[in-house]
């Protein structure tokens, strides 16, 4: 059997190992297996449903390829009750009203004013319509969209597979370029294996203690070095307790920055208790932390 | 910048050989419990012609995984495929389980499949056409699930389908018929004027769509549960006709999703799906700990707090009661109505003092009966939505 690395030198290789370097200009540290996934995303094309706990930075992946793309950013944030007026197009139904008003009077055609309040002046395009439509293939953001209803899901389909969209009024719209999808989920619910089937995944774990340094120095240059890799072992230790709410990237930031604005010198239980409600967003995991002791978690820090 | 952005164009270098292992590969991993299909096979030859070296693990994983669990299946599937290391066998088959839970195991196997009744029994309720008068109708409505004997069983269960059903049916009927008229729909409106010209003369309004409460039903299905969990599994699958938004567990001292079984379309088949599913029978029950599974592993399903939780259990808990809880005050904060259903309640003796089952009490919104049919159908007014 050929072994996997077998092949000619391959210029692409060089490709995913410069997503991971402008990743990383652009303070975001991937590892090759997230540098692969965005690859495939742009070059298969096909949409990337990234998973993983709250917090380690699935969103911050779209933002940072359109920044590593010099494209533009689309979001469509998920909620529960989002429906297609919301996130595909709606007429501006004001203006029709005005419009139909004003022409009261005059004595054109009824299909002419048809034609003219369901004419483009009067759409309003939502997130959805305007990445079809965008010049240059846009990076399009599907946040959360586990918190969208099944109804919705399968409402994305057409748009994911086909990449186009249809208007009753207007008919159908092919993408002039494909935008590149980036959803994200919290993996609150099980998303439909049609969806699914659209799509490429790739799962964000929490960092390793390396790579978690690593984006703290790479994010916040300007915190100090020793203090950072302190920060990052104490959100390790608290992450493994087992709580409620385990503390994310985004909480170890949160940390750094708010012991850079403290101005701390060494990382010690009375700052640590202070800054407390940068990582833990429960009560039940304060009083958790409280009762294990601050004291024993900052000494476990410095072994 | 990245030069060249464009849709990968198939590279003539790879060889047909290479190809062909990547197939052999896909196939593989899906005998070995990857969902992946013929698409997903596609995709993995044309993401394999445009990546090398160890980017090729990253990028068929990317490809053919859809979930966590796959994710974490995949990295020994490709070592075992391509390095030949020996693959540990995930422990799926469930005529092991069953297996080698020897006899008592098998029972219960047909006990869901609804092949429980006895050869002797069933050619009698044929010859009956079981045609239940309104006397016996009241009298088995109100029978203990497990007094049944072999006749009645089949008798009862044909009620309680039409009477589930009925009951479902009226759940939803009352749902659909709720206007509110709080702000105009623009869209309706001109919609509805078209027809007449240009006035406006209706308005059309538009109000909250009532959505279908969220309903949660976590099954017991330990020992002492026996006589009653197969009938609350067709009362939970009758509720699964009327709640789109339901979610179904059941519990031993693990807890198994059932929900995609309920979602069959005969009952039949959701009894057939629910053998079929891997569950960990044993003999005592671990309530505490199923409900930390699922308050780790599902709970935040239910963060908007508009779902009513039932849990139809005993009581009887192995576990220490402050683990029961420590979950139940968790649970408690995220559903809207807590619903303990407790087939015991119906004997007139019972007081609940099992430990689990006192230490719990305070918590519940509802305490009630759940042994026989009539129990069953006097919750609907708790599956209401308001």
């Amino acid at each position: 059997m050929p072994s996997p690395t077998a092949g000619a030198e391959n210029p692409e290789l060089r490709e995913i190992g410069e997503f991971i370097n402008g990743f990383g200009r652009l303070g975001y540290v991937a590892d090759v297996g997230l540098a692969t996934a965005v690859y495939l995303l742009v070059r298969l094309p096909k949409p990337l449903l990234i998973e993983g706990h709250a917090g380690v930075g699935k969103t911050e992946v779209a933002k940072v390829l359109a920044s590593y793309l010099g494209t533009e950013l689309i979001r469509l944030q998920c909620y529960e009750g989002l429906d297609a007026q919301s996130a595909l197009y709606e007429w501006n139904y004001q203006k029709q009203l005005l419009a139909i008003k004003a022409r009261e009077r005059s004595d054109k055609p009824a299909e002419e004013l048809e034609r003219h309040i369901f004419g483009n002046d009067f759409l309003l395009k939502r997130p959805l319509l305007r990445s079809i439509l965008c010049e240059s293939a846009p990076v399009l953001l599907i946040d959360e969209i586990d918190r969208a209803d099944e109804a919705f899901e399968a409402f994305l389909l057409e748009i994911l597979s086909e990449f186009q969209v249809t208007i009753p009024e207007l008919g159908t719209i092919q993408a002039k370029q494909i935008p590149h999808v980036v959803l994200t989920s919290n993996s609150t619910r099980e998303l439909s294996d049609a969806l699914k089937r659209r799509c490429l995944y790739h799962w964000i774990d929490y960092p390793s203690l390396q790579k978690e340094i690593e984006i703290v120095r790479a994010r916040l240059p300007e915190f100090d070095y020793d203090l950072s890799s302190e920060v990052v072992r104490f959100v390790q230790l608290i992450r493994q307790m087992n709580l409620s709410k385990p503390p994310g990237v985004a909480e170890t930031l949160d940390l750094s920055r708010a012991s850079m604005l403290l101005r701390m010198k060494q990382f010690d239980s009375a700052t640590a208790e202070q800054m407390l409600g940068c990582v833990l967003k429960s009560a039940s995991d304060l009083a958790r932390i409280r009762q294990e002791g601050i004291e024993k978690l900052v000494s476990r820090i410095s072994q | 910048m990245p030069s060249n952005l464009a849709p990968a164009a198939p590279r003539q270098s790879i060889s047909d050989d290479f190809e062909l292992s990547i197939i052999q590969f896909c196939r593989f991993a899906y005998r070995n419990g990857l969902d992946s299909s013929v698409r997903s096979t596609i995709d993995s030859v044309r993401a394999a012609r445009i990546v090398e070296g160890e980017s090729l693990r990253h990028a068929l994983r990317t490809v053919l995984c859809r979930s966590k669990k796959e994710w974490d299946l995949f990295d020994p599937l490709f070592e075992s495929f391509w390095y030949g290391r020996r693959l540990d066998k995930p422990e799926r088959s469930v005529s092991r389980l069953f297996g080698s839970m020897g006899k008592d195991g098998e029972q219960r196997a047909y006990f869901f499949s609804g092949d429980h009744k006895s050869k002797e029994s069933q050619p009698i309720v044929r010859e009956r056409k079981a045609v239940a008068g309104a006397t016996s109708i009241e009298r088995l409505s109100k029978i203990d699930f497990s007094q049944l004997a072999g006749e009645d069983l089949a008798q009862l269960e044909q009620l309680s389908q039409r009477l589930l059903r009925r009951m479902s049916f009226r759940l939803s009927r009352r749902a659909q018929f709720v206007h509110s008229q709080s702000r105009i729909d623009l869209r309706r409106t001109i919609r509805a004027a078209a027809a007449r010209g240009t006035e406006l003369i209706e308005l059309r309004y538009k109000g909250r769509r009532t959505q279908a409460s969220r309903l949660v039903i976590l099954l017991d299905v330990s020992d002492s549960m026996n006589p009653y969990s197969h009938f609350l599994f067709r009362f939970a699958y009758a509720l699964g006709k009327h709640f789109d938004r339901l979610a179904c567990f059941v519990f031993s001292t693990r807890l198994v999703d059932v929900t995609s079984a309920l979602k069959t379309t005969t009952l039949p088949e959701a009894l057939k799906a629910l053998s079929a599913i891997e569950t960990f029978w044993s003999g005592g029950t671990k309530i505490g700990s199923a409900l930390r599974e699922f308050n780790r592993g599902y709970g935040r399903q239910i963060r908007s707090t508009d779902a009513t939780v039932f849990i139809l259990s005993d009581g009887w808990d192995t576990d220490a009661p402050e683990t029961l809880v420590t979950e139940l005050t968790i649970l408690k904060q995220r559903a809207k109505k807590l619903v303990w259903l407790n087939p015991l309640l119906g004997l007139d003796q019972y007081e609940p003092v099992t430990r689990g089952m006192s230490a719990a009490l305070p918590l519940v919104d509802v305490f009630a009966p759940a042994h026989n049919l009539q129990s069953l159908l006097d919750l609907e007014r708790h599956l209401r939505t308001d």
